[in-house]
């Protein structure tokens, strides 16, 4: 296990997780003297029932003060603010957060404003601006998943001055997060599949990212092991209530380990194409994964060939020499993302010439890669990347990832 | 109670004045990169007219203070960040931090990676603002140091390097 | 039994600074927990080896100003805390930070209870009255000469049991500067004692993904590090390593409970002068080896976590088992070589084989606290008792 010169982690967040996690939320409130919580959710997840599954849970033993549940995809400064009005007005005093990450993102942003009685939220942006506690919050993660339900971001866009504000702080760790099989039962494979490609992304470049530690490459690999045993598993089988915790568990130890030791360049190209195109973030990650990991390759080879142990298991692992298990590792992605294709019914995007929109068309036209190659030079994501990549580099790796090829290692600048 | 004794941990004056040099240094060769150098005044051209961020140490400085002028200029303007509107602050956590950095013990992507620096204001202006300090790096040190102190070492031909390394190295002393 | 396995809880609320220059993020960590006049405490003897003076230069250039109190004595009372709270409270301090372990933790701990509320809370929290504040920021600066519950929620302060999960530290430094070398017998005894909490944690029958990630961390690092610290004075880097060792085993330890080996070593090294993670090591064998013959904590992969993968992948699942075990005492072996004093059977202890006879019992005098077969216990004390490593 590799000790680095200088290392920093912190995760605060109490997990409690199992089949009847929700039962538990009463009792922690009151452990945080609360007693009158408002959820906040968005209208999917209400839709799906799991919103009656949370007050099924609960409702006998608390005041719930408000439920929310119009949160849109992404979050937004003008519902932030209108939610935190509602808190106040029905003297809420706990928020739960049940949802995706624009859901925590916004629970987040909510927490900010009526704790701090904030009146701009901007003021609270960037790093270190936060310096006591905030009310209670406790999260609920609905997808296997983003792991937002452990970590000090959030993001809120100010869709009127066009800005994104991120804050970044510790006080916003929840204080609690419920891992409950039942939050995921009803997840539709393909969004199952995404989310649980994003989790694995978390885990594989936080175990290859320049900030990696003990801690975060003890959680990434405990992470990797359960999505490679339980992600395929239960995209073909949504009602394997084992396989579904196990995915919640990977997901928040995927989140540990990324919040504490950052992400590389499929973040980087990800959160890009998002932006430009819209795509969604986890069917960005499982399309760039394989490439994070050949391009960051000539860096990490011995990092990544451990890689092979999580994912292939302990024969696989024994069975193949050492030089060729960064090969292997980077086939064994490539095969998830072929078997969640086959078991979404090709849903699952294998390259990002076959993600197609809403309305069925092809959301990554080949001739917006240049505006994502330029949207991704402002990503600060690249910092902690063991490689070096310019305009030219993520061109190279966006064309391979929209034809669906490998990489040429001879045009990897090294 | 005999055990006890309340301190007052004074300075450390020599580093404080090492850092407050290179920064200087550093500050001013930036400006003179961004004369000669296409790939230093492209990152400046693609940040907003004023722009101007500053890099410094906690809690009280040295600090150095680099922006654009009215003609969109790119100059060094001092060590005083009082009553002028900085964009965007780097700011290394501490001296010890500061001298790991400018003594090159700790690249700036590794100081990043071990959260050395809380960086206030815009990302893509500190991701064009790392590209810079990176660019400089490489001119104003040997290889063998800047091959520490960066990523990957570009690959420039030799009289393009130490025709600007030299201009680089005069801009920032003479101004 | 799935159903019970499936459930977990874990907490851990510790931020952890590990490394070169570790101690002057102090300043700007504090800060962020709204504090700006940290209480250092520590003993005599830490005082008198220069690292008051590492922590003072820490804040140089910060602009803060910090109190040191160097009193701190082997077995801190009530009062002491007292005289501590009036010192703290004049002088208007708003953090503590407990330079050293052990019995400056325990101080520490007691300490930022009666400051963030009253001396009194302290005795109403033994009481069994759950601390329901938050408590003031509280940071740990560690080395290797450990109680074994430093990051944990426990403290002792004279008779009183303090237990609460607000009193786990908010932070812990682990800097080159504050980790020197220590005599064998502390190290070996650190390394055993974190050894036995992270294979405990890994055999719980409550053992969760969170806690097996710590449990492994620690014995990796326990593993590939305790023989050459304690062979090489120089070896910094793999001091460090012990010391996250210990933390992530104690975390790990935390979230379950207290192991049978873990009680059983604490209680007999009551009664003799011998380090209790000495005692640990000894008892450790013994249990593993019962744990092997029984099937309800089976796990087929402790090896992974004694060997490391690659020794682990190459192992027949028929032998893994027997190899950790076999593993741990080669180690152990090399250690008795090593340390002086290290003692080879707990008969060499200078206690009578009768009185091990009292810890057998449930709820016994001796203290082990856990709901253990009695036979296990006694199985184990036994065979302890006969061989001679």
């Amino acid at each position: 296990m590799d000790l680095p010169g200088y290392y920093e982690y912190h995760c605060s967040v109490k997990i409690i997780a199992g089949h009847d996690a929700l039962e538990r939320i009463p009792g922690i409130l009151r452990d945080l003297h609360a007693r009158r919580p408002m959820i906040v959710t968005d209208k999917g997840v209400a839709g799906a029932g799991l919103v009656n599954i949370v007050l099924g849970a609960i409702k006998d033993q608390l005041t719930i003060g408000a439920v929310a549940d119009d949160v849109p995809p992404d979050s937004d400064l003008r519902v932030v603010n209108r939610l935190a009005a509602l808190y106040r007005e029905q003297n809420c005093d706990a928020l739960i957060a049940v949802g995706g990450g624009s859901v925590m993102d916004t629970a987040k942003g909510i927490n900010i404003v009526v704790s701090e009685n904030a009146d701009d939220l901007m003021k609270f942006s960037g790093a270190g601006a936060l310096k006591r506690p905030l009310k209670p919050l406790v999260a609920v993660p609905t997808t296997a998943g983003t792991g937002s339900e452990v970590t000090l971001v959030a993001v809120v866009k100010d869709h009127e001055r066009h800005l994104k504000m991120a804050f970044v702080s510790y006080f916003l760790l929840p204080d609690v997060s419920i891992l409950d099989s039942r939050m995921t039962l009803s997840l539709p494979a393909a969004i199952t599949a995404a989310t649980g490609m994003d989790a694995l992304t978390h885990a594989v470049e936080a175990y290859y990212g320049l900030s990696k530690n003990p801690l975060s490459d003890a959680t990434a690999l405990a992470a990797i092991r359960l999505i490679s045993g339980n992600l395929v598993k239960v995209t073909r089988n949504p009602a394997d209530r084992e396989a579904r915790l196990a995915m919640a568990n990977a997901a928040a130890l995927a989140g540990m380990a990324f919040s504490n030791s950052m992400v590389g360049m499929v973040h980087t190209l990800g959160h890009a194409t998002g932006s430009v195109c819209g795509v969604p973030h986890g069917v960005c990650m499982a399309i760039l994964l394989p490439y994070g990991l050949e391009y960051n390759r000539h860096k990490r080879e011995a990092v990544m060939g451990e890689l092979l142990f999580p994912m292939g298991g302990a024969d696989v692992f024994a069975g193949t020499p050492r030089e060729q298990r960064t090969d292997r590792v980077i086939a064994y992605v490539r095969q998830i993302n072929q078997d969640l294709h086959d078991a979404s019914g090709g849903r699952h995007a294998r390259f990002f010439k076959e993600v197609l929109d809403r309305e069925g068309k092809p959301a990554v036209p080949r001739e917006r890669l240049t505006d994502i190659a330029r949207t991704a030079l402002g990503d600060g994501s690249i910092f902690y990347n063991p490689e070096e990549l310019d305009y030219d580099d993520f061109l190279m790796v966006l064309d391979a990832a929209w034809e669906g090829v490998a990489l040429d290692p001879g045009r990897i600048k090294t | 109670m005999n055990n006890y004794k309340e301190i007052q941990p004074g300075s450390k004056p020599l580093k404080r004045a090492y850092v407050a040099l290179m920064l200087w240094f550093v500050g001013r060769a930036i400006a003179a990169a961004a004369r000669v150098d296409g790939a230093v005044k492209t990152e400046f051209d693609g940040l907003p007219p004023g722009f101007t961020f500053s890099l410094g140490v906690m809690p009280q400085g040295p600090t150095m203070i680099v922006g654009k002028d009215d003609q969109g200029q790119v100059r060094y303007r001092g060590w005083n960040p009082e009553g002028k509107k900085i964009d965007l602050k780097m700011k290394v956590k501490n001296l010890e931090g500061a001298i790991l950095m400018f003594t090159f013990q700790e690249s700036t992507a590794v100081a990043t990676a071990r959260n050395r620096l809380i960086v206030d204001g815009e990302v893509p202006a500190a991701c064009a603002i790392v590209r810079v300090l990176d660019i400089v790096e490489v001119y104003l040190l040997p290889k063998l140091i800047a091959k520490l102190a960066v990523k990957r070492y570009p690959d420039w031909s030799f009289g393009e390097k130490v025709g600007n390394r030299i201009r680089i190295y005069a801009g920032a002393i003479l101004g | 039994m799935l159903q019970k396995q499936s459930s977990y809880s874990f907490y851990s609320p510790t931020k952890v600074l590990s490394g070169n220059k570790a101690l002057e993020n102090l300043p700007v960590e504090l800060d962020g927990m709204n504090a700006v006049k940290p209480f250092i405490m520590t003993t005599p003897g830490l005082s008198v080896r220069g690292m008051e003076k590492v922590m003072a230069a820490a804040f140089a250039d910060s602009d803060l100003t910090i109190g040191v109190f160097a009193g701190v004595p082997p077995r801190p009372d009530l009062k002491l805390v007292r005289e501590l709270y009036g010192l703290y409270h004049d002088n208007g301090y708003d953090a503590i930070i407990a330079l050293g372990g052990g019995p400056v933790l325990d101080a520490a701990k007691a300490l930022n209870i009666a400051v963030s509320g009253r001396p009194e809370d302290l005795e109403s929290l033994t009481a069994g009255n759950p601390l329901t504040k938050k408590l003031r920021p509280l940071a740990a600066v560690l080395n290797l000469d450990l109680s074994g519950c430093e990051m944990t929620r426990y403290a002792t302060l004279g008779p009183l049991s303090l237990t609460s999960s607000a009193l786990i530290p908010d932070l812990m430094i682990i800097d080159p500067r504050t980790v020197p070398a220590e005599e064998r017998n502390i190290v070996a005894a650190a390394a055993l004692m974190s050894m036995t909490q992270a294979v405990e944690a890994c055999l719980h029958p409550s053992r969760n993904p969170l806690t097996d990630a710590y449990a492994y961390g620690a014995a990796r690092f326990i593993m590939e590090n305790t023989l050459n610290v304690i062979r090489n004075s120089s070896d910094r880097k793999g001091r460090l390593a012990l010391v996250n060792a210990a933390f992530f085993a104690q975390t790990a330890s935390d979230n379950l409970a207290p192991g049978m080996v873990y009680e059983l070593g604490m209680a007999i090294s009551r009664s003799c002068q011998i380090k209790p993670g000495l005692i640990m090591g000894l008892l450790l064998p013994h249990f593993l080896l019962l744990e092997m013959k029984m099937e309800t904590t089976a796990r087929n992969d402790l090896y992974l976590f004694v060997g490391g993968p690659e020794a682990f992948a190459g192992t027949m699942a028929e032998v893994s088992s027997r190899k950790a075990v076999d593993r741990i005492v080669e180690v152990l072996l090399e250690l008795q070589s090593l340390v002086p004093d290290f003692p080879r059977s707990i008969r060499d202890l200078g206690i009578k084989k009768e009185d091990l006879e009292g810890l057998v019992a449930p709820g016994s005098a001796a203290g082990v606290k856990g709901e253990y077969d009695p036979r296990d216990i006694r199985n184990i004390l036994e065979k302890a008792w006969e061989t001679r490593f």
